[in-house]
């Protein structure tokens, strides 16, 4: 189940102007593309959820920059463009009982389907679900 | 009024006294306390070397470090049983500075309070709220048993619970508080925006002021927010010399009327050592006259001010110190608690969560100090959820309310982005104007 699972890369950022514009200009250099992006609003600090295309390496430079980087997997799911799409998602994982601790969707992904990315308390048993509802969980390799 | 006739001694006769009890207590320490006994011979000063007062230069000075080194009871002159009371206060780091009294310790203490409350215009029909926290440490039990011993009547109130504050104002009629003066400038607002007009509805008359300096700008705002016959003063003491009852504020604020004849005040340059003339500001060292179960030569406070030897319009002949100028070393008062860096340093190692870098920042809203510790994460594995960030905030908080006995602000930051420096670091910022 492992592979179907996408690594997302967490980063601790403070809130101030430029904070993750710093970040993303990191990875512009280092030609590390931006799949998907997701921060909360929050006080004093954020922590700035993204997919990229080259994990390994933007953890790597992001670390030597002096960021607390973390790589977390998560599963992405496809939304077919139809009323009610996320609805029967959140639906399907609700009745089966797994918690969704927060969601986002892709920026890019030049012309294919919007993709929903989720992080649950067991994401296994999300993509699992989300098979049987005929919901496709999009795989890392396609992204 | 004058408590008693000490205070009025001609300077000859106050330096006979003092010469006396100085000579007594030098042999008394050198013979009861190992650790100064030591500091003495590696001087090369015996007890009989001291002739004259000017010989008290000789003696070498004690430190707050020799508290922390001989750690709880090593500076004390008297066996256990001798004790009537243990206090204590922070150290530098988080093993607490202990202090014992003998039962003559604390006669003499709360007979130097009382001095100080009778210095401040309290007498004895007064109903005094005591707004300092009780505990250990020694203000709240220093104030309750000066002002008992003057015959005013004392509400042991502790700190904080502002409505309960108001109620026993009103309902009891307190003519007395004491308090910091930032907490009692945070009392007389809530008063007002309880819609009480403290000249009209309340018999507040008198302010005994300590734990922090009160600067004049403070004072001012006092009399706007508690009224135009609201008078008030501020003391100074230090858990190590006794407590409060080192020096007060008279009537005539000219300054605080030291206790000569149990406190001897010497002014020095903290980077030398050397005793400065008087009149000059530099570091306060106090040597303590008298004591039993805590004597203590020369010790240095780290609090700068200068000494002031003119007569008083108030009649005391004694020597006045200056409103304290700051801190010859990096110590914070925070809501009239002593906070060292080192103590939040060593909160802050114990937790692997976070790097070895933090900035205290310490701002007055409405009244109160808030100290805000900027430290920087560097553990990955709390990035899952902001439950964890969160969490770790909340534990640094606990560990720090454990230590310092005060509630912080822990403020997240990324790694790298708190200013490092070369050589001395300049971990604080104090926001605090003129104490408002």
């Amino acid at each position: 189940m492992g592979e179907t699972m996408i690594s997302q890369v967490s980063i601790f950022v403070d809130n101030r102007p430029g904070s993750l514009w710093e970040v993303t200009q990191i990875l512009g250099e280092e030609g590390i593309n931006i799949r998907a992006v997701a921060a909360y609003d929050t006080p004093e600090f954020g922590i700035l959820r993204m997919v990229v295309d080259q994990v390994a390496s933007a953890k790597d430079v992001l670390t030597r920059r002096g960021f607390v980087v973390r790589i977390t997997e998560v599963v992405g799911a496809e939304l077919v463009d139809e009323k009610g799409s996320l609805g029967r998602m959140l639906e399907a994982l609700a009745k089966g009982g797994v918690n969704v601790n927060y969601i986002y969707s892709f920026v890019i992904r030049g012309g294919k389907a919007p993709v929903m990315v989720f992080h649950t308390d067991d994401n296994e048993k999300a993509c699992a679900i989300l098979g049987e509802a005929k919901i496709r969980v999009v795989e890392a390799g396609e992204l | 009024m004058i408590w008693s006739k000490e205070e009025t001694l001609p300077r000859g006769q106050m330096e006979q006294l003092q010469l006396g009890k100085l000579k007594e207590s030098v042999r008394y320490i050198y013979d009861r306390v190992a650790p100064y006994r030591a500091k003495m011979d590696a001087a090369g000063v015996k007890p009989e070397d001291i002739r004259e007062l000017s010989d008290l230069q000789k003696l070498p000075y004690t430190v707050k470090a020799d508290f922390r080194d001989n750690y709880p009871m090593g500076m004390f002159a008297v066996a256990p049983g001798e004790l009537v009371r243990f206090h204590a206060s922070s150290g530098t780091t988080g093993k607490p500075t202990v202090v014992g009294y003998t039962r003559k310790d604390l006669d003499v203490w709360l007979d130097n309070v009382a001095r100080i409350a009778c210095m401040g215009g309290a007498s004895k029909d007064d109903i005094a709220q005591i707004s300092f926290g009780y505990g250990t440490f020694t203000g709240a039990l220093g104030l309750h048993g000066g002002l008992e011993r003057i015959g005013a009547s004392v509400i042991p109130m502790s700190s904080g619970n502002s409505k309960k504050q108001m109620l026993f104002m009103q309902d009891i009629g307190t003519t007395l508080l004491v308090a910091t003066p930032s907490y009692a400038l945070h009392l007389g607002e809530e008063v007002r925006e309880a819609g009480l007009d403290p000249e009209k509805d309340l018999k507040l008359r008198i302010g005994l002021f300590g734990g922090e300096g009160m600067t004049e700008p403070m004072r001012a705002e006092m009399q706007k927010i508690w009224g135009k016959g609201f008078f008030c003063t501020q003391n100074y003491g230090m858990s190590e010399l006794c407590g409060p009852g080192v020096s007060g504020e008279c009537e005539a604020l000219t300054g605080m009327h030291v206790n000569e004849d149990w406190f001897i005040p010497e002014i020095i340059d903290p980077a030398t050592g050397q005793v400065l003339p008087e009149g000059q500001s530099g570091e306060l060292v106090i040597t303590c006259l008298g004591k039993e179960a805590l004597p203590l030569m020369r010790y240095r406070t780290g609090d700068l001010t200068k000494l002031d030897y003119a007569p008083c319009p108030c009649g005391r002949t004694t020597v006045r110190m200056a409103n304290l100028f700051g801190r010859a070393d990096d110590m914070l008062v925070i809501r009239g608690v002593n906070v060292f860096p080192t103590q939040i340093e060593e909160v802050l190692l114990g937790v692997p969560e976070i790097g070895p870098h933090y900035h205290i920042t310490v701002e007055r809203i409405e009244y109160l100090d808030m100290m805000t510790i900027a430290v920087e994460l560097i553990d990955d594995r709390l990035l899952d959820s902001y439950g964890q960030l969160d969490e770790l905030e909340k534990r640094i908080q606990k560990r720090m309310h454990d230590v310092l006995g005060l509630a912080t602000k822990i403020k997240l930051v990324a790694p790298h982005s708190l200013q490092r420096f070369e050589g001395k670091a300049k971990r604080v910022t104090d926001l605090r104007k003129d104490g408002l």
